[in-house]
C-alpha cells in the first residue's frame, strides 16, 4: 500500500480542527502535567544547586608543623594534589596567615602586636570535589605524614549536610515520578474520551475496508500535536517562572545561593516537551488501539 | 460468489442466528435476502464481511475460504465488498465527495485517479450537484446514494446492501433500487437484506427467505411471500 503521509497529516489537522473542545481539553491537560512536572524539575533543580553551594565551602585545613622544611612542604603539597577527590589546593605560609590574622584584626592592633612570622604555622588549604570526601581525603592525609589534630574540617556538618541532602534529593525525584505517572493517566484519559467520541468514525473506516495503520495514524499525528503544543506552552512558562524566581531570589534572599546555572534551560525544555510529545503519541495510540477491534 | 456450506452461528450459549445454513450465490446474480427482524439476515451479512466468525461450518467469497484470511487480510477482504447499510454509516466529518474518496484513499489510489473517479461516479448515483454537502445536509435517500456510490466506487465484484431502504420513503426506495439494478447489470453481484416487501415483489429476483435461522424458501424471479 502507498504510504500517504500527507494525506495522515491532512486528516490529523482536520480532526484537530473539527474536534476543537476536545482538542483544547487534550493540549490543556497536557499543558498542566507539563507544567507540574516542570515545577517539580525547577524545584528539585533549585535545590541542589543550593546544596552544592553550601558544599563548595567544604574545606580540609592540614597544618605542617612548625619546624617542616621547604623540601618537605613542597612535597606534600604535591602529593595532596594528585589526589582524585581534590578540587584545588592552596598553600598558605606562615606569613600569609599571620597577614590574614592582622586584617581579621585590624580593629583591634593590640592584639596581634608584636607577634612574630613563627608564631602560626604554615597550611595547606584542601577544596574537595565533593564534602562526602572529606573522611576519606582526611585519612589519605595522615597516610601522607599529617598527624590528627593537625587536620581541620567541619565533619559534623559535613555529615549532616549529607545526610539531608539525599533525603531532599530522593523526595523530589518521588514526587517528580508521581506527577509524570499522574500526568500520563490524566492525557491518556483525555484522548480517550476525544477518540469514544469518534467511536462510530473508526468503525465507518474500518468498514470500507481501512487497515489498521490506516485508522491509526492520523490520530497519532493529533495526539503529538497536541502534545507538543501542550507541552511547549508549559515549557516556555516553566522557563518563564524559573527566570522571575531566579530574579527575585537573588535580591530577596541572595545568602540563600539561588543561581540560574542550576538550572539547565535548553534540556528542561527539551525534557518537557519530549514527554509531552510522548505522552501524546503514546496516549492515542492506546486508545485507538481498543476501538480498532471491529 | 459467495457459498455458505452448513453455516451456524450461535450468539452466547443458546441464541441460535443461523441454523446450518447452506446457500450458493453465483457471480452476477441479484438476490434478495428476506425475513422478519431477527431471522438472521444482518448475520449472514456480517459473516460475510468477517465481522463475524460462524460457529460452525465454511464460508468462502470470492473463492476465498474465509476462515483463512488472517485479521490482518481482513481489511483487503472488505475492499471486495462493496457495502450499504440502512444507516448509511457515512463518516460525518467529511463532505459526500471525501466520503467516496475515503473508500479510494483506504485502498491507495493515486490522488488524480481518486479527483477524476469520484465526480463520475456521484455523477452516476445524481448527485454531482451535491458533492460539497456533508451528511446532515442531504435528505436520507441522498445519504444513501453517497453510501452506495462510496461501496462501488472501487468496482468490487461484491456488492451487499443491509436494509437499504430500511429508513427511507417508498419513492425514494425506488430509486434506490434502480440504482442496485444498474450496478448488477454491469456485472457485479448484488445482494440485498432486506424485509420491504413492496419492493421485493416489484423487482422479480431471486428471493431467499431466512426464518429463525433457516433457509424456508429460495426461488428465483420470486416474491416477499409465496401467494396463498
Amino acid at each position: 500500500m502507498r504510504f500517504n503521509w500527507g494525506f495522515f497529516v491532512r486528516e490529523a489537522l482536520k480532526g484537530l480542527r473539527l474536534n476543537l473542545i476536545m482538542s483544547v481539553t487534550a493540549v490543556t491537560t497536557t499543558a498542566v502535567c507539563i507544567l507540574i512536572l516542570g515545577a517539580g524539575l525547577l524545584v528539585s533543580a533549585h535545590v541542589q544547586g543550593i546544596i552544592r553551594q553550601v558544599g563548595e565551602g567544604v574545606e580540609i585545613t592540614a597544618f605542617f608543623p612548625k619546624n617542616a622544611s621547604p623540601e618537605r612542604i613542597d612535597q606534600a603539597r604535591r602529593a595532596v594534589e594528585g589526589f582524585p577527590e581534590v578540587e584545588e589546593v592552596a598553600y598558605v605560609s606562615r606569613e600569609e596567615a599571620l597577614r590574614r590574622l592582622r586584617t581579621n584584626f585590624a580593629e583591634q592592633p593590640e592584639v596581634v602586636e608584636g607577634l612574630g612570622s613563627n608564631f602560626l604555622p604554615a597550611s595547606l588549604e584542601i577544596k574537595l570535589k565533593d564534602p562526602s570526601y572529606a573522611e576519606g581525603v582526611a585519612v589519605k592525609l595522615e597516610g601522607a605524614g599529617f598527624r590528627e589534630e593537625d587536620l581541620n574540617y567541619p565533619q559534623q556538618t559535613i555529615n549532616e549536610l549529607n545526610r539531608i541532602t539525599g533525603y531532599i534529593v530522593w523526595a523530589l525525584r518521588a514526587a517528580t515520578a508521581l506527577f509524570l505517572v499522574a500526568s500520563v493517566l490524566l492525557i491518556s484519559n483525555a484522548i480517550r474520551l476525544s477518540i469514544f467520541a469518534r467511536r462510530k468514525e473508526i468503525e465507518v473506516m474500518k468498514l470500507v475496508g481501512a487497515s489498521d495503520g490506516f485508522v491509526r495514524w492520523p490520530f497519532v499525528i493529533e495526539g503529538l500535536v497536541q502534545g507538543l503544543i501542550g507541552a511547549t506552552l508549559a515549557a516556555l512558562v516553566v522557563l518563564w517562572v524559573n527566570a522571575l524566581f531566579v530574579e527575585w531570589a537573588q535580591n530577596a534572599v541572595p545568602l540563600l545561593g539561588v543561581s540560574s546555572a542550576a538550572v539547565s534551560t535548553l534540556s528542561v525544555f527539551l525534557i518537557l516537551v519530549v514527554v509531552g510529545v510522548a505522552i501524546g503519541v503514546f496516549g492515542s495510540f492506546m486508545s485507538v488501539r481498543r476501538f480498532l477491534k471491529v | 460468489m459467495i457459498h455458505f456450506s452448513n453455516v451456524s452461528k450461535v450468539y452466547g450459549k443458546n441464541i441460535v442466528a443461523l441454523d446450518h445454513v447452506d446457500l450458493g450465490i453465483e457471480s452476477g446474480e441479484f438476490v434478495f435476502l428476506v425475513g422478519a427482524s431477527g431471522s438472521g439476515k444482518s448475520t449472514m451479512v456480517r459473516l460475510i464481511l468477517k465481522e463475524l466468525e460462524p460457529s460452525a461450518g465454511g464460508i468462502t467469497v470470492n473463492g476465498v475460504r474465509l476462515s483463512a484470511i488472517p485479521r490482518r487480510g481482513i481489511p483487503r477482504h472488505r475492499r471486495s465488498i462493496g457495502c450499504v447499510f440502512q444507516d448509511f454509516k457515512l463518516l460525518p466529518n467529511k463532505t459526500a465527495a471525501e466520503n467516496v474518496a475515503y473508500a479510494m484513499e483506504v485502498t491507495g489510489q493515486r490522488p488524480r485517479t481518486i479527483r477524476t473517479k469520484v465526480p463520475q461516479i456521484l455523477d452516476l448515483v445524481g448527485l454531482r450537484d451535491q458533492m460539497e454537502k456533508f451528511p446532515d445536509q442531504l435528505s436520507g435517500g441522498e445519504q444513501q446514494r453517497v453510501s452506495i456510490a462510496r461501496a462501488f466506487v472501487s468496482q468490487p465484484p461484491i456488492l451487499i446492501a443491509d436494509e437499504p431502504t430500511g429508513n427511507l420513503d417508498p419513492d425514494t426506495s425506488v430509486g434506490i433500487m434502480q440504482l442496485l439494478h444498474r450496478i448488477n447489470r454491469i456485472g457485479t453481484t448484488v445482494l440485498v437484506a432486506t424485509h420491504d416487501r413492496e419492493m421485493v415483489d416489484v423487482m422479480r429476483k431471486r428471493v431467499v427467505a431466512l426464518e429463525n435461522g433457516r433457509i424456508v424458501r429460495d426461488k428465483a424471479r420470486g416474491v416477499y411471500a409465496d401467494e396463498v
